[in-house]
């Protein structure tokens, strides 16, 4: 046992001998291969990388995000377009002014994004939950003009219609508009994830610290061989691989903060309050269908009062999670204008439940579809319009900050495949001309 | 079987609410169920014209400010809501204001609380309604959970089916499927007649199912058919009348006083000539002698 643990040191190297290039020349051979190789393993590593960070960004900026406001926006507009159908038929006789041209423009509106949402979709989860909607729409306006029209006769027929189509609105078309944003956000957190995440960096910083060493060394290696200090072709080579790594360094860096920005006050905002918004539209829809309702039992007020618990303001909710999410951001303001209509909207619906449940029908219908300042409708109108600009605004910071992002990333693909070229070419070039001189 | 039931039933012709001189035969459905009883001369004798006495429930009604009636939205012209001018209205809801006006002396001072066919019990026994005017044929089941005041209209069922439909009576339905709402002696007959039963809510949703194609034919009262013709003419009622409906206000059993109360303004209504005006305003012009009023021996 003392005998191989007391073998003399030289005998190792004696070993690796025969394995390894004994002359100059074959060392400087088998150098070059090996620092080409590394550089061009190197270009192709960091090209990867940015790749991925940069089709993150991208997906971050256009697909995802259009494909989660489309969802949000068609569900608003088909929400929105219940809600007034159902108030036009409760006021009786005359349908509010507004009645008709605001249904028609919700209709327009969900169309125009639902054939947006089409295009960005292609075959991502979404789709199917698009062609249901595709499909619905036009079965729901058609039962809604056939509730019109019924109306118009004054037989009751049209409440049947009425009805039917709000239950394909809120069984079918509204989670399927609901599904879609759903999808994107995941695929947003997905994308994002790929745009911000710190693995991706990591691979480049050891791929990085790899090829630094390496270089570094064969400078060593050929000051110390051939005692002339500079090896041009090397120093070319160093000095194109520390362009690259400040290059990514600084774009990577940028593109990060901004696409942190763009979630923190953009896309994190904008979901919260697209959740208290719809939220907020499913209520007033179920204030309306309370009214009209003629099952006789309180489902429509019991599912008033579900949401409202979900929506707040309060902790855990969902606009005091807004307020939350929008705090530092454009939509601060507007937030806190949405808290606190709802609170004030609860107690005038209250009001209204008390009146219709003592008998006073009329005045019940009157203060949901007034046009007062202390009316229903316009609290609600004064919610909802708050959210719907918090999230324009929010929106805005977003594109600004997913565009910067994604720009970051201009150049930068082609830029370190260039400079990994160049990298090789210098450690060829630098290796040949020694190499030469044993010739 | 059923052949049987239509052609025994078949003389009570559409509208001849008169005609009540003798108790009727059960159709199958129900009389299986329920041991014979006599539907028509089921209800309580009134003290006199009608008179809110102190202790009465009148008078705990009077105290309310307003008569609770539960009744239909949807069974034009019965009872049902008007989009055009936001008011619950028809033959039902005229009598009721009838009842508000014997109350109170004043007719509009009444909460309308509608309601689907299947909660009409429910909501008398719960107290939830003072009275339910809603269509509601007298059985002998029904009998056991509530009372009904004297008969004021007399129907009796058929089919209604699109006007290019080769069906001619229930009998021709076996096997396709048709409507009626839920928990109404309708839907047994369909049942008997094989044909397969769609139970809805409302008997608009009824006729929104029969426009789209989604039932063969909607059988019901030949008064709730006439009202679903009207808000569609191509439509068309067939068949024989093969059951005997009579019409009676549910009040709970709680209430004795009331039942006699309501069954004097009833009195008033059929002598004063007021059911006459009632059913010429709402069922037709060709109105009939309004069905006598049977009491409990």
């Amino acid at each position: 046992m003392t005998a191989v643990t007391d073998r003399p040191r030289h005998a190792l190297p004696a070993v690796r001998h025969s394995v390894r290039a004994t002359t100059t020349p074959a060392k400087l051979r088998l150098l070059l291969i090996g620092l080409v190789s590394l550089c061009l393993i190197w270009g192709v590593v960091a090209a990867w990388v940015v790749s991925q960070r940069a089709s993150g960004a991208n997906d971050v900026a256009s697909t995802s995000e259009t494909l989660s406001l489309d969802g949000q926006q068609i569900y608003r507009a088909l929400s929105d377009a219940d809600a007034t159908a159902a108030s036009a038929f409760l006021s009786g006789g005359l349908e509010p002014i507004n009645g008709p041209p605001r249904y028609q423009a919700d209709i327009a509106l969900a169309a125009a994004h639902l054939e947006s949402a089409t295009a960005a979709a292609g075959h991502s989860a979404a789709a199917a939950d698009l062609a249901r909607l595709s499909a619905g729409l036009p079965v729901y306006t058609g039962e809604i003009q056939t509730a019109r029209a019924d109306n118009r006769l004054g037989y009751p027929l049209g409440a049947a219609y009425l009805r039917e189509a709000s239950n394909l609105m809120r069984g079918t078309l509204l989670p399927a508009a609901r599904n879609i944003s759903a999808e994107a956000n995941v695929r947003l957190a997905g994308a994002s994830g790929r745009a911000t995440g710190l693995p991706l960096p990591l691979v480049l910083l050891v791929a990085a610290a790899i090829v630094g060493f390496a270089l570094y060394c064969a400078q060593r290696w050929l000051f110390r061989r051939t005692h002339r200090r500079l090896n041009t072709g090397l120093v070319v080579a160093s000095v194109a691989g520390l362009v690259s790594l400040l290059w990514l360094g600084i774009a990577l860096g940028v593109a990060r903060a901004d696409l942190l920005q763009a979630r923190t006050h953009g896309s994190t905002p904008v979901a919260a309050l697209a959740q208290a918004d719809i939220a907020a539209l499913r209520a007033r829809a179920d204030e309306s269908l309370t009214l009209i309702d003629a099952q006789g039992d309180d489902s429509f007020q019991a599912d008033f009062v579900t949401v409202q618990h979900r929506l707040g303001p309060g902790p855990g909710t969902l606009l005091t999670d807004a307020v939350m999410a929008a705090r530092g951001s454009p939509a601060a303001d507007l937030a806190g204008v949405a808290a606190a209509t709802a609170t004030t909207w609860y107690g005038v619906h209250r009001t209204v439940r008390s009146l219709d449940d003592n008998g006073k029908h009329n005045q019940a219908i009157l203060l949901v579809t007034g046009p007062g300042p202390g009316h229903s409708g316009t609290l609600f109108t004064r919610l909802d319009g708050s959210l719907f600009r918090a999230i324009a605004a929010d929106q805005t910071v977003f594109q600004r900050h997913a565009t910067a992002g994604s720009n970051a990333f201009i150049g930068l693909e082609v830029g370190v495949i260039v400079l990994a070229l160049i990298m090789a070419a210098g450690c060829a070039r630098g290796l040949t001309t020694r190499l030469a001189e044993y010739r | 079987m059923l052949l049987v039931v239509a052609a025994m039933t078949a003389w009570v012709v559409p509208g001849s609410a008169a005609v009540t001189t003798r108790a009727y035969l059960f159709p199958p459905a129900v009389a299986r169920s329920t041991p014979p009883c006599d539907r028509t001369h089921s209800s309580l004798r009134p003290a006199g014209p009608p008179r809110v006495t102190p202790g009465s429930f009148m008078a705990k009604i009077r105290a309310h400010h307003r008569l609770i009636a539960g009744v239909s939205e949807y069974t034009y012209p019965f009872g049902f809501f008007n989009p055009l001018d936001g008011r619950v209205e028809g033959f039902e809801i005229d009598i009721v204001h009838a009842i508000a006006k014997a109350i109170f002396g004043n007719p509009n001072k009444v909460e309308f609380k509608a309601i689907s066919d299947a909660q009409r019990i429910p909501e008398v026994q719960s107290g939830a309604v003072d009275i339910v005017a809603h269509t509601m044929t007298i059985l002998c089941d029904r009998l056991k959970s509530v009372d009904f005041s004297t008969v004021y209209f007399h129907a009796g069922a058929q089919v209604l089916v699109l006007k290019n439909s080769p069906v001619k009576s229930l009998a021709d339905l076996r096997g396709k499927k048709v409507c009626a709402t839920t928990l109404s002696d309708s839907l047994g007959y369909i049942k008997t007649a094989h044909a397969i039963p769609v139970p809805v809510t409302n008997f608009t949703d009824c006729l929104m199912l029969l426009q789209q194609d989604d039932v063969a034919a909607i059988s019901t009262d030949d008064n709730i058919l006439a009202g679903l013709q009207a808000q569609d003419p191509w439509t068309k009622i067939v068949g024989k009348v093969f059951s005997s409906e009579p019409y009676g206000l549910a009040i709970s059993k709680m209430h004795p006083d009331f039942v006699r109360f309501v069954n004097a303004v009833l009195q008033q209504m059929r002598t004063d000539g007021q059911w006459a005006a009632d059913y010429r305003r709402w069922v037709g012009t060709r109105v009939p002698a309004p069905p006598p009023a049977k009491y409990k021996a």
